[in-house]
């Protein structure tokens, strides 16, 4: 998604690209627009428009005179994909059940005790009633909460990569809303990698991998 | 003519360099007399998707004063396993390992497609990235609020093995100790008293009974220092902890009278900083990021005082020799920066403020390390935010485009010498016969230090033809440069980038239409424009202003065709064609002019322009404009008032801003809501047009530019009005009543006029 810049603090300020727009920029690109116009022909005597190329329908459009604009097909050379300037994430309806998230967590978490820290352990717990709290008041988001139960999701399937990528996205799209809290599920996914592989969900391959950015479609 | 722009373009696509002369004069006499220099701009980790590594020790040339990396250029002798040296011409065994090759069997190295190749080498231990985070505590709540969050933010950004490192200040300065039980505690220090690097390690009980560490000899893996220390710990071990240090920060609680600015210790808190990682992490990448809210206004580095009557300096103080404080604390922050350079760290600037910070006077923080530096109004803009968070951007190849520590050794073929470099270096003081000894920006060198760098850090390299006049043609036919960057990659590797290249001489008298045909006009503006802008940080505007008049001139006498004074028979070929428009609008750039921008703003410009690659620094000097109409495909138009017309929509980018621009008519159509009627779905295509591609731009752009939406008559039009060539004034009336264009009030001369009297002055037979 692409948010608005904040006009009311910075001056011209641009808008907010979601983590998962910066970090695609490296696909499929346009040409970029570098090229420039020829240097007018020399000898042109001074004070003269250089270019004198311009449409002929720039000098019949008097703005006195303005009547609507040319009807006609959309253009098919420029190139728009207006989908992409939506102003917010889709807030669907979610209905993401808190303890749908909250639960496998803790599990996870339970599964890190016996080898991690007891402090650490503990530290992540607090973190996770924060989770609750604020989730149980009503403070998060609708894309936050559908975040967060996909990260859980392939926390489930041992996606530690995906799932710390879906961290990463939280952060850096919401970090207003996760700060307090995200920490401690960043240090869960970064234990549980090294926890044995016993107990939780069915554990799959690795190697097919999404990224959190397909979690809209 | 095409072929000499495809093998440019092929060039600087596989070797990140492009080069002012393509074909080169082959005596000093000669080159002088071409006016531009020999130089070329030099991306040295300019990404290769192409180009995987390799993983062994590069062959060297085995004369101990040459050390030459062996390259396709070099004639190798596969029966005898030799191979000669194409800059001393010294003849070498290859090693042992090398003892299967031969013209069907050949390393990576002598394939004609490694003219530049990249080598792992294992050298030394691995020490992580460090970041030491220097911040400011006067600011405003909101201010702080989204600094802390971006902050917390960026510790996801991290590589997990970071060592991070947490220094706040404001009046005092607090560095603070990290560690994971849950008991925060930190060192306090006054911000008006100076410390020396060993006062600092000793207050901070970082003095230990150290195993004396050699710079230069590898460190053998038992007397491996410990990696980490209470100030600077593994960001995955501390993370939660930190979030809550950073979560608790309060804003500085000394309270601030009316009519007071808050005491700011910022040159104490950045020398502290320094100091810490001076003693823990000599010569490992790791980054100072100072983030500051306004000027430094206490103790050493004071930049103004914290009397709010009191302006901070501006160019006409600076001009009249008023300015008590800046050259004590431009030296206290030039000090800095050189301990900084030569420990291999570097210092990032975010400064957030409406005001000025200090730029000026900070600015060799960041020039001389490689840093950023990053200009914006607040911390709570998606200006600084996304900025920052690009900081940690990673490549295609997944890994963080940021690399540290680097050298660049430049060699060269006898008859060239090496006259300096411009860009984000210092200068590493290796003398040796291919140094020149007529300097061009930070010369005396053939060595460089890059303290920090990405795949788009650009230095421009000058080079001084030495062959004597009249001399023959070398032999070979070719002149030979070669590049060796060594850095630390962001995996923590050392690797070595070769690039190996070669040009044809030919023989000015004879031959001048060929190194005519293969002058890179572009380049040559760029590597001008940086010698400029070099200039102008030490001498008098109007100078550099003629001195770049003069050089344009004598180019114009030199390969313009025109009968002696008879300007309208002046005529320049296309490989120059573009070249005196170039010089006009860097003559009216901010990177030159002063007039609008304060002493930060010309110093944040003149920084981003001594980095930027070839393409970017174009855009600086002379802005992109497209024009997007009911009449085709958007189209690059003249950067000129008569192109902007009112059935157009115009998208100007001058790296620094986006300007997206509404024609007259355009925006009464837009008025009138047109785009929302479903038959005119072609004009709501129209106007998102220029919308979607000035996002692309701004999805890559690093730092994030300003985006300004403006229409015909919009005082932020001024934006684009600046900015395009006057060719219709007040002054001139005739073009008024046609229609076409819009009419610049100012008295700038347009480039017309502009190149009638560069006509005028080329053909004299006076001059």
């Amino acid at each position: 998604y692409v948010k608005p810049g904040n006009k009311a603090r910075g001056w011209n300020d641009p808008p907010q690209f979601s983590y998962g727009l910066q970090t695609q920029a490296g696909g499929p690109k346009r040409a970029p627009l570098t090229r420039r116009a020829p240097a007018p022909a020399q000898g042109a005597p001074p004070g003269t428009p250089p270019d004198t190329s311009a449409p002929a329908a720039s000098t019949t459009l008097s703005p006195k005179s303005l009547g609507p604009p040319p009807l006609g097909p959309v253009n098919p050379a420029l190139r728009t994909e207006s989908a992409r300037w939506t102003v917010e994430e889709p807030s669907e309806d979610c209905s993401v059940l808190a303890d749908a998230v909250l639960i496998p967590l803790r599990e996870a978490l339970d599964a890190c005790r016996p080898t991690v820290q007891k402090q650490v352990c503990d530290d992540i717990g607090r973190r996770l009633t924060v989770l609750r709290d604020t989730w149980a008041q009503g403070k998060l988001s609708a894309p936050v909460r559908k975040r967060m139960s996909l990260l859980v999701q392939e926390l489930q399937q041992r996606h530690w990569d995906t799932a710390d990528e879906i961290h990463r996205s939280l952060m850096v799209d919401h970090v207003n809303e996760v700060s307090q809290w995200l920490v401690g599920v960043k240090r869960l996914i970064a234990e549980m990698r090294n926890v044995p592989t016993v107990e939780l969900a069915e554990p799959r391959d690795d190697e097919t991998e999404t990224l959190p950015d397909q979690e809209a479609a | 003519m095409a072929t000499y722009l495809e093998f440019i373009q092929q060039n600087e696509e596989r070797d990140g360099v492009r080069f002012s002369w393509n074909v080169w004069p082959s005596s000093r006499l000669e080159a002088t007399r071409m006016v531009v220099p020999l130089a070329c701009l030099l991306t040295p980790l300019k990404e290769r998707l192409d180009l995987p590594p390799v993983q062994y020790e590069p062959v060297l040339c085995s004369r101990p004063t040459c050390k030459a990396v062996l390259n396709p250029l070099c004639q190798v002798d596969y029966r005898a396993k030799l191979w000669a040296c194409n800059f001393c011409f010294q003849r070498n065994q290859f090693p042992p390992a090398y003892a299967g090759i031969s013209e069907l069997n050949q390393p990576a190295e002598l394939m004609p497609q490694f003219s530049t190749i990249e080598y792992i080498v294992q050298r030394g231990p691995q020490t992580p990235l460090i970041f030491l985070y220097v911040v400011d505590t006067c600011l405003e709540e909101d201010d702080l609020q989204a600094l802390k969050e971006s902050l917390q933010m960026s510790l996801s950004l991290l590589p997990a093995d970071a060592l991070v490192g947490l220094i706040t200040f404001g009046r005092m300065v607090q560095v603070h100790e990290l560690s994971s039980e849950g008991i925060s505690k930190s060192y306090v220090f006054r911000g008006t008293k100076d410390l020396t690097a060993k006062q600092i390690q000793d207050m901070l009980g970082l003095s230990r009974p150290a195993v004396p560490m050699q710079q230069g000899r590898p460190l053998q893996p038992h007397e491996q220092p410990v990696i980490s220390s209470r100030f600077l710990q593994p960001v995955h071990k501390i993370d939660m902890n930190l979030t809550d240090l950073l979560g608790e920060l309060q804003r500085d609680p000394w309270p601030v009278m009316q009519g007071k600015r808050p005491l700011r210790s910022t040159g104490v808190a950045l020398s502290i900083a320094v100091g810490l990682l001076e003693g823990t992490f000599p010569n490992t990448g790791a980054r100072i990021m100072l983030f500051t809210g306004g000027p430094p206004t206490q103790g050493p580095g004071m930049v103004v005082g914290d009397e709010l009557k009191t302006p901070i300096r501006s160019w006409h103080d600076i001009e009249k020799d008023n300015t008590r404080l800046m050259k004590k604390a431009t030296k206290h922050y030039e000090t800095l920066a050189n301990r900084t350079a030569a420990n291999g760290h570097c210092i990032d600037i975010y400064a957030c403020a409406l005001d000025q910070t200090g730029l000026l006077e900070m600015k060799c923080c960041a020039n001389l390390t490689g840093g950023h530096m990053v200009m914006g109004d607040s911390f709570n803009t998606s200006l600084f935010k996304q900025t920052f968070q690009r900081v940690f951007n990673k490549g295609f190849n997944g890994e963080f485009r940021m690399a540290f520590g680097a050298s660049l050794e430049v060699k060269t073929s006898r008859e060239l010498k090496i006259a300096g470099a411009i860009g984000p270096c210092i200068s590493l003081n290796a003398k040796g016969p291919c140094v020149s000894e007529n300097e061009l920006g930070i010369g005396g060198t053939s060595q460089w230090k890059i303290c920090s760098l990405d795949p788009s850090t650009t230095l421009a390299i000058y080079f001084e033809v030495v062959n004597q006049h009249n001399a023959p043609i070398p032999q070979g036919g070719r002149g030979v440069v070669q590049f060796v960057t060594q850095y630390q990659h962001s995996s923590m590797q050392k690797r070595i980038r070769v690039t190996t290249i070669a040009r044809n001489w030919a023989d000015a008298q004879s031959q001048l239409q060929h190194i005519e045909a293969a002058f890179d006009q572009e380049a040559a503006a760029v590597l001008m424009a940086r010698l400029g802008v070099y200039r102008a940080e030490s001498e008098e505007g109007p100078d550099v202003l003629r001195w770049l008049d003069r050089q344009l001139i004598r180019l114009c006498q030199k390969f313009g065709q025109y009968n002696k004074d008879d300007p309208n028979s002046f005529r320049l070929s296309e490989s120059f064609s573009l070249y005196p428009q170039f010089m006009f609008h860097l003559r009216r750039s901010p990177f030159l002019q002063v007039f609008n921008n304060s002493p930060d703003e010309s110093s944040y410009y003149r920084h981003h322009f001594a980095r930027q690659d070839l393409t970017q620094s174009l855009i600086m000097i002379q802005p992109i404009l497209y024009a997007y109409s009911f009449c085709g495909p958007p189209e690059p138009v003249l950067l000129d008032s008569s192109s902007i017309l009112p059935d157009r929509i115009l998208l100007m980018d001058t790296f620094f801003q986006i300007v997206i621009y509404l024609g007259e008519t355009i925006a009464q159509w837009q008025k009138a809501g047109y785009q929302d009627m479903p038959e005119y779905e072609n004009f709501k295509h129209l106007l998102q047009a220029p919308l979607d591609d000035a996002q692309e731009i701004l999805q890559t752009r690093f730092p994030m530019p300003r985006y300004i939406n403006t229409e015909h008559g919009g005082s932020q039009a001024r934006f684009l009005l600046s900015k395009v060539n006057p060719s219709q004034t007040h002054n001139n009336l005739y073009a008024w009543g046609q229609e076409s264009g819009a009419p610049i009030l100012t008295d700038d001369v347009s480039l017309q006029v502009f190149m009638d009297h560069l006509k005028k002055l080329a053909v004299s037979s006076a001059s």
